[in-house]
């Protein structure tokens, strides 16, 4: 291939103009550095905009892990005083499953802080890799803009302030008990989701990024096609011969047979405009000559606010010539295999944290619409999950957790729509250019193009998309339907048990039957049915 | 079939070269034996076998030729003969005779024993205090009759089947070998670990339930409990031996995927870089054709063992999943009881529950790597760059085909395993655990609530 040769000269000269990913995340990495999410070296990043394995950093993360989770163990214990009280009333499962949500939100963070210490060398070469894309793109004059991504950062960073700072502090004055000085550990329940959520706007970002790319290469073919369909229309407006067969034909031509006359032109024209083209990008301006010479009336019409510059190069279509736009075609096909493949790799290095976050979100939904029933039923819950007793700071809290789940799920669904969309955008190309060898072209690379998958999943046990969403939400519905009905029966066992042993003096009687029922299910099932039959006149 | 036959339906390709069928396609096939196979060099000559005349068995199945010879013992595979190295051939008389009256012992076993469960005579076993306990280990047991028997029957009905997967494994090794110098490694090391490890938990289990059983155990209880292992045993060692089966299709596509890699634009780039010349892609036709008919093959192997597995399947994973629901549930029940928690309980449930969930993970890791390489060639394809239009007229047939060609193991027809199955079948065990503990407590709370106020009064 002797245009990678002539890139790769080119490529020098472009380095410079093509910014990389990373400059937009300053902020991000300073935040993430200080709490101990990536161990990177800040230094590197500063100057360089790299992000290189640092021992230190390294040192520094574990030491944070393990801060955390000593103090998180800390507030388990000082705030489960009241637990272990409770245990006794409280149903095992409740208990066991409560013990389970308390800890899966460390589980999270842990997951998190050892997947990017794991990751630390592959996550620098992501972003290089998304560096070279960048530089490819920029090559086939598609330029990406990274500018808008540091803004988007910053929205994302006060959100997650706004969100966790609010859930801390309306718990905080709410529901902790705040003379005593213990309860200043309250604040580290808040670290976890602080944690998972800045690690997680890190996955987000880049995910958008990519979805960027795609899009870039989208519009770079639409816009082939739009300049395409302007040459076209400029042909047929400016081109004496067409004009002329126009009016022999009839008042409406048909599409195809105009289409087709337009082929022929552009067989006759073509051999012309290739000659030309073949030396090079400095030859623009004859082309252009020739073909002001040939349409100036229409062209002035048809956009008199462009500059005669731009005109020029709008009318100098590309796809009238296969060739040529087969190079760049194919390499659009590759860079988009790229993206791919990026976006693969980039799943691949998040995959066990995107799991945790799902199974944390599912869970933490679940407990917390629960425990909110619970508490509006003056039943105990367990202490970590205070914030349930307040509708108001469970709608807050709700809605961050699936505001995150649901953002990622969103940009993986439409990251992998973006990227089937190109072969969308491939196929107009070759309808409006409507030539044989075109159209060969795009078939194979459409061929290609479909073989090129990003489909975002956790670890291969689901895909992030829109379904696995409505299945996730049709999940928590059923748990939360069968928890409640449970929790309802219970409690109307209980009130009928109690009514039913002020109302009979058949006590005695069930005390020995029970003694002896202790062990035995099918005397349990007896004394169901002894209940329920007793239970329905006092109902 | 002689390596020229292929060459011939070629259409109109590049020149033919007059050297004969070159090495490997890396020119450098020290790599190649490193990533693919401890012997390479040893298949090179065609005269190899002529050296062992009569192996004990063909290179391809050394690695499971345990688990082969234990279910060769039992009847559930043909003992079949050796004829060469990449050949086996039908079983003798003597042998296909053996087969059959070890299947005709087995059934009349089942039959046994489905007496003794559906009579008095069993009643032994089933000493639990708690009834459901009971029945769920009844139902157990005629689950696990009934998933054997399935095995024995297909196994009968496919043995022709295995055969012929088992002999166009090997021819298509040959092939390979012949065509690249490369014998692959099996890397199947796994399946004598899972088999010693079967043997190991059913053993226990036996151990742990005599131990349980109270009193003088009856021979009924005995030959009952020492089949039921069996049944289990051989019916693990078959998904064992499935999982292997699957393994070498997943090599066999692996190393197409590799081949194929080197043509991709990423791999053509680097060599330019490194070498500078642009002689890369003339041997891409040859090798494609290669490569789609090896493509072919295997899929239709992969596609030969799911229709010999798949109703094993299905009844196994069915059996799986009422045992490891049961045992959790069970397990969950002994660790919540007040006071009288029962180790012998504790650790039938914990090795049922490590044996099959073992199983299942092997299962559904293999269906789904296998299925991601098979699905994984179109797009390594994709990513081949031909200059000619002749090289990019045979990427075009080969993904043109693969559009609507969809690779997936499937149990039956049912369902898709792979790791999405996994990942199901433990979900739907969390609902009914959740749903079985919260009636679990239902009852319990009414019961102690019952005991508190009967005193209480």
């Amino acid at each position: 291939m002797p245009s990678t040769v002539q890139a790769e000269s080119t490529n020098t000269t472009t380095t410079r103009m093509v910014h990389p990913l990373l400059q937009q995340f300053q902020q991000l990495f300073f935040v993430s550095k200080l709490v101990g999410i990536l161990p990177q070296d800040l230094e590197k990043f500063r100057s360089k905009n790299v992000l290189e394995k640092s021992r230190n950093g390294a040192f520094y993360m574990v030491f944070t892990l393990i801060i955390y989770i000593i103090l998180y163990n800390l507030l388990i214990y000082s705030f489960g005083e009241e637990d272990r009280t409770l245990k006794a009333s409280q149903s095992t499962l409740t208990f066991v499953i409560g013990l389970f949500l308390t800890y899966i939100g460390l589980i999270m963070m842990a997951t998190d802080q050892l997947t990017a210490l794991r990751n630390q060398g592959q996550l620098g070469d992501l972003y290089d890799r998304i560096l070279a894309v960048d530089e490819r793109l920029f090559r086939e004059q598609c330029v990406v803009d990274n500018s808008h991504i540091s803004g988007r950062i910053k929205i994302m960073l006060i959100m997650t302030f706004f969100f966790e700072i609010s859930i801390l502090i309306a718990t905080y004055i709410k529901l902790v008990d705040y003379t005593q000085w213990m309860s200043v550990l309250w604040v580290v329940s808040a670290v976890p989701t602080f944690i998972n959520t800045l690690d997680k706007i890190w996955f987000a970002v880049s995910l958008y990024a990519l979805k960027e790319r795609f899009e870039a290469i989208n519009t770079t073919l639409e816009e082939l096609v739009a300049t395409h369909e302007k040459f076209k229309a400029w042909l047929s407006g400016g081109d004496p011969y067409m004009d002329d067969s126009h009016s022999l034909d009839s008042s409406q031509p048909p599409p195809q047979y105009d289409s087709n006359l337009e082929y022929l032109y552009k067989e006759l024209g073509g051999l012309d405009m290739g000659s030309l083209k073949g030396s090079g990008r400095n030859k623009v301006a004859p082309v252009a000559h020739s073909m002001n010479s040939f349409g100036e009336s229409v062209q002035t019409g048809q956009k008199p606010q462009m500059n005669p510059m731009t005109v020029n190069m709008a009318h100098e279509s590309e796809l009238s010539n296969a060739t040529k736009v087969e190079e760049k075609l194919n390499n659009l096909c590759q860079v988009h295999d790229e993206v791919c493949e990026i976006g693969k790799a980039m799943n691949e290095l998040w995959s066990y944290p995107i799991l945790s976050l799902m199974a944390y979100g599912f869970l933490i939904f679940t407990a917390q619409l629960y425990f909110l029933y619970c508490a509006t039923q003056a039943q105990s819950i367990p202490s970590l999950f205070r914030s349930a007793k307040n509708p108001i700071i469970t709608v807050i809290a709700l809605s961050y957790t699936s505001g995150k789940c649901i953002y990622l799920i969103y940009l993986s669904w439409k990251t992998s729509l973006a990227s089937k969309r190109t072969g969308i955008s491939l196929h107009k190309c070759g309808v409006v250019a409507d030539d044989n060898l075109l159209y060969e072209i795009v078939n194979h690379l459409s061929l290609k193009l479909l073989n090129h998958s990003v489909d975002f999943s956790a670890c291969g046990f689901f895909t992030l998309d829109m379904e696995t969403l409505y299945g996730v939400s049709g999940g928590i519905t059923s748990y939360l339907i069968i928890l409640i009905q449970f929790n309802l029966a219970a409690q109307q066992a209980k009130d009928a048990i109690q009514t039913f042993n002020s109302f009979n003096d058949t006590a005695g009687l069930m005390g020995a039957a029970t003694e002896m029922g202790n062990e035995s299910s099918t005397t349990t099932i007896l004394y169901d049915l002894m209940t329920t039959t007793m239970m329905t006149p006092i109902d | 079939m002689s390596p020229n036959t292929w060459v011939i339906e070629m259409p109109a390709t590049v020149p033919h070269k007059s050297r004969p069928r070159r090495v490997s396609p890396y020119h450098n096939p020290p790599v190649l034996n490193d990533a693919f196979g401890r012997n390479a060099r040893r298949g090179q000559d065609p005269l190899g076998r002529s050296e062992q005349p009569r192996r004990p068995e063909n290179v391809v199945f050394a690695d499971i030729q345990m688990i082969l010879s234990v279910l060769k013992a039992t009847g559930l595979l043909p003992i079949y003969e050796q004829i060469s190295m990449y050949e086996v051939g039908p079983p003798t008389k003597s042998n296909e005779f053996y087969s059959f009256f070890i299947r005709g012992v087995v059934h009349a076993l089942t039959v046994f024993n489905i007496y003794s469960l559906f009579t008095p005579n069993s009643a032994q076993l089933f000493y639990s205090y708690r009834e459901t306990d009971n029945v769920n280990q009844w139902i157990e047991l005629l689950l696990c009759i009934l998933t054997y028997t399935l095995t024995v029957f297909a196994c009968s009905r496919n043995a022709k089947n295995i055969l012929r997967i088992m002999n166009e494994i090997l021819q298509l090794d040959e092939e390979i070998r012949r065509q690249y110098g490369a014998s692959l490694s099996q890397d199947c090391g796994f399946s004598v670990k899972f088999l010693v490890g079967i043997a190991v938990s059913q053993a226990y289990i036996i151990v742990l339930k005599i131990y349980a059983v109270k009193g003088v155990i009856t021979p009924t209880s005995y030959i009952l409990l020492a089949f039921y292992a069996i049944q289990n045993g051989l019916t693990a060692t078959y998904i064992v031996f499935a999982s292997a089966l699957l393994r070498f299709v997943c090599i066999r596509f692996q190393f197409i995927n590799k081949l194929l890699n080197g043509y991709t634009y990423i791999q053509q780039d680097k060599k330019k870089r490194k070498k500078g010349h642009h002689q890369y892609m003339e041997q891409f036709s040859e090798d494609s054709l290669f490569i789609y008919r090896m493509h072919n093959r295997l899929l239709r192997i992969y596609k030969d063992i799911n229709e010999c597995c798949s109703l094993i399947l299905v009844c196994f994973l069915g059996y799986s999943f009422y045992t490891v629901t049961t045992n959790c549930y069970n397990l969950f029940v002994q660790i919540t009881a007040k006071g009288m928690i029962s180790s012998n309980i504790l650790q039938w449930c914990f090795a049922w529950l490590c044996l099959h969930t073992s199983l299942l993970a092997l299962l559904s890791r293999s269906c789904g790597s296998t299925t991601r390489e098979a699905n994984i060639t179109s797009q390594i394809l994709a990513r081949i760059y031909g200059k000619t239009k002749e090289n990019q007229n045979i990427i075009d047939k080969f993904l043109t085909k693969s559009i609507k060609q969809e690779v997936q193991f499937t149990a039956y027809g049912f369902f898709a395993i792979d790791n999405s199955t996994l990942f199901k079948i433990f979900s739907a065990v969390t609902t009914y655990l959740v749903i079985l503990i919260q009636f679990k407590q239902l009852e319990d709370s009414k019961l102690d609530d019952m005991i508190e106020h009967g005193q209480s009064t």
